[in-house]
């Protein structure tokens, strides 16, 4: 799939350590829009939207976040909790402002399973609709996700 | 077809531009007059504010080491900045541009320049280190002893921060700057102590967990911030989480040697006990300051820890404790949840914002 020199540049910086350690793209050598459609067809197969989804990390986090660390019960079998450090990050992609830095880990209490994202995974999703590429430390698989906590 | 004809000729007199800006430009020797007149610099032109201020000793905090990403190395240009660019501006508020703040790293020196920045930034200096030790605190918490090598002493106020130098450390990577509480005391000046929580696919604190070893050479720069004791007699509650211990720390060694001997109690929470620490070194203080009490508290003990101290979250356990907010000062230092929590908190009780302390970082 070809991309505009624009999406290119997106990718340098994608694939560079320059905003988190070892990138956005990890070992995937996908192109982005190849990497963000194909993530877009699985969250179609698995009936959500991206805004949607991101809706509802958001509303875990914000749960979560009044615990200060602690852990809260979010449904009757998730629970979850976030950590915070100072400082922000910023977005990737070319616009304005900073991303606080705050990871949340929802942990399901049936099966021990858990999912981890940070804020600005949310962002990432809800305005990007990307998901990271396979092998960065903070990816999440479409399916995987819904299935947690939709 | 036509599109990419245009794209490679655009990409091709950009690259022009930058080399012939880098290598045949010469904007000659530039002068930098730093806040009216207290300190005037003559720097090579071309290069960016940033790294011409850097290069003669005087360190703007910047956590992404110029490269426009983080927005911190904000100054006043007064003149000879030239037009406000379009990287910057995401980074300045409207009232930040009304009142000529830019990026300094964004800002190239082509002409001479008149800035101001704060003062106490003259002061900051840059510090060779070797780091002497590595402790473990909790699981993901770890004190970092640095011994000064050149120059081989500091001056800092208890409650202030310095910039760790990060290198790059793997492919691909860059140098940073990181800023973390000093937690050593004042009266120790020919060493540094950080207190560090790892981040997850944090750059600095991957490079501090994973990387760096005791007996390795490291750069620090500072001093820096404004979150000190007030000099009122003012009783005073600490509020503290995680590697937020650090200034508190610094602050009370400082009380300490000074016999300091205003009222303070200091709330320092976690969620299980075992992320607790340096529990004996603080309940020592209640024994060598006059009126101090340490309260740790545990948000969720778990089932095999044996704990018999405060339970709750730390905001509950100061709401229970504290009976005279309106006569209070506070001092927070933690994640910014917990802080802005704390601050709601304690303005509701009755405690003046203006009597609010914090060191956000943000």
């Amino acid at each position: 799939m070809k991309q505009s020199p624009e999406m290119d540049n997106l990718e340098a910086v994608l694939r560079s350590s320059k905003l988190v350690a070892g990138g956005f793209l990890g070992s995937d050598r996908r192109s982005v829009c190849e990497i963000i459609e194909e993530d877009r067809r699985r969250l179609d197969n698995a009936g959500v939207g991206c805004k949607e989804l991101a809706g509802r990390m958001r509303e875990i986090t914000d749960a979560a976040k009044r615990q200060l660390g602690g852990c809260v019960k979010v449904s009757d079998r998730l629970e979850a909790w976030v950590e915070e450090a100072k400082g922000v990050l910023v977005c990737p992609w070319p616009h304005s402002g900073g991303i606080l830095k705050r990871i949340t880990t929802v942990r399901n209490v049936e099966t021990g399973e858990t999912v981890t994202w940070s804020d600005l995974n949310i962002h990432l999703i809800e305005e990007h609709g990307f998901f990271e590429g396979k092998g960065s430390a903070m990816r999440l698989e479409p399916g995987e996700i819904v299935k947690m906590i939709c | 077809m036509p599109v990419l004809v245009v794209s490679s000729i655009a990409t091709f007199l950009t690259v022009l531009l930058v080399v012939a800006e880098r290598y045949l430009v010469n904007y000659g020797e530039c002068s930098i007059d730093i806040n009216d007149g207290d300190k005037e610099l003559k720097v090579q032109g071309g290069d960016s504010l940033l790294s011409s201020l850097t290069g003669e000793k005087i360190f703007i905090p910047s956590a992404c080491g110029g490269r426009g990403t983080c927005g911190y190395c904000k100054v006043t240009v007064l003149e000879g900045g030239g037009p406000l660019l379009p990287t910057e501006t995401p980074f300045l508020t409207r009232k930040e541009i009304a009142e000529d703040m830019r990026l300094s790293c964004q800002v190239k020196i082509r002409q001479d320049m008149r800035i101001a920045i704060p003062q106490e930034l003259l002061a900051v200096k840059e510090y060779a280190c070797r780091c002497s030790e590595i402790v473990d605190l909790t699981h993901d918490i770890k004190l970092f002893r640095f011994e000064l090598v050149e120059p081989d002493a500091i001056d800092f106020v208890a409650g202030q921060y310095v910039q760790l130098f990060t290198p790059v450390y793997f492919r691909g990577g860059e140098e940073v700057y990181r800023a973390y509480s000093i937690a050593s005391d004042v009266s120790e000046k020919g060493m540094l102590e950080l207190i560090i929580r790892l981040v997850p696919c944090g750059i600095c604190t991957t490079y501090c967990f994973e990387h760096l070893k005791a007996g390795d050479e490291v750069l620090l720069n500072g001093p820096y911030g404004e979150f000190c004791l007030s000099e009122t007699d003012a009783p005073m509650i600490f509020v503290a989480g995680a590697s937020g211990m650090a200034p508190i720390r610094s602050i009370l060694c400082d009380m300490r040697n000074t016999q300091n001997r205003r009222k303070a109690t200091y709330y320092f929470g976690a969620n299980k006990v075992n992320e607790l620490f340096m529990l004996d070194e603080m309940r020592q203080f209640e024994e060598k300051l006059a009126d101090f009490k340490f309260v740790p508290v545990a948000a969720s003990p778990g089932k095999d820890e044996q704990w018999d101290g405060e339970v709750g979250l730390v905001t509950e356990v100061v709401e229970r404790g504290l009976k005279n907010a309106s006569e209070c000062e506070a001092y927070l230092c933690g994640s910014p949840g917990m802080i802005e929590a704390c601050r709601k908190l304690l303005v509701k009780m009755g405690m003046g914002e203006d009597k609010i302390y914090f060191d956000s970082f943000e």
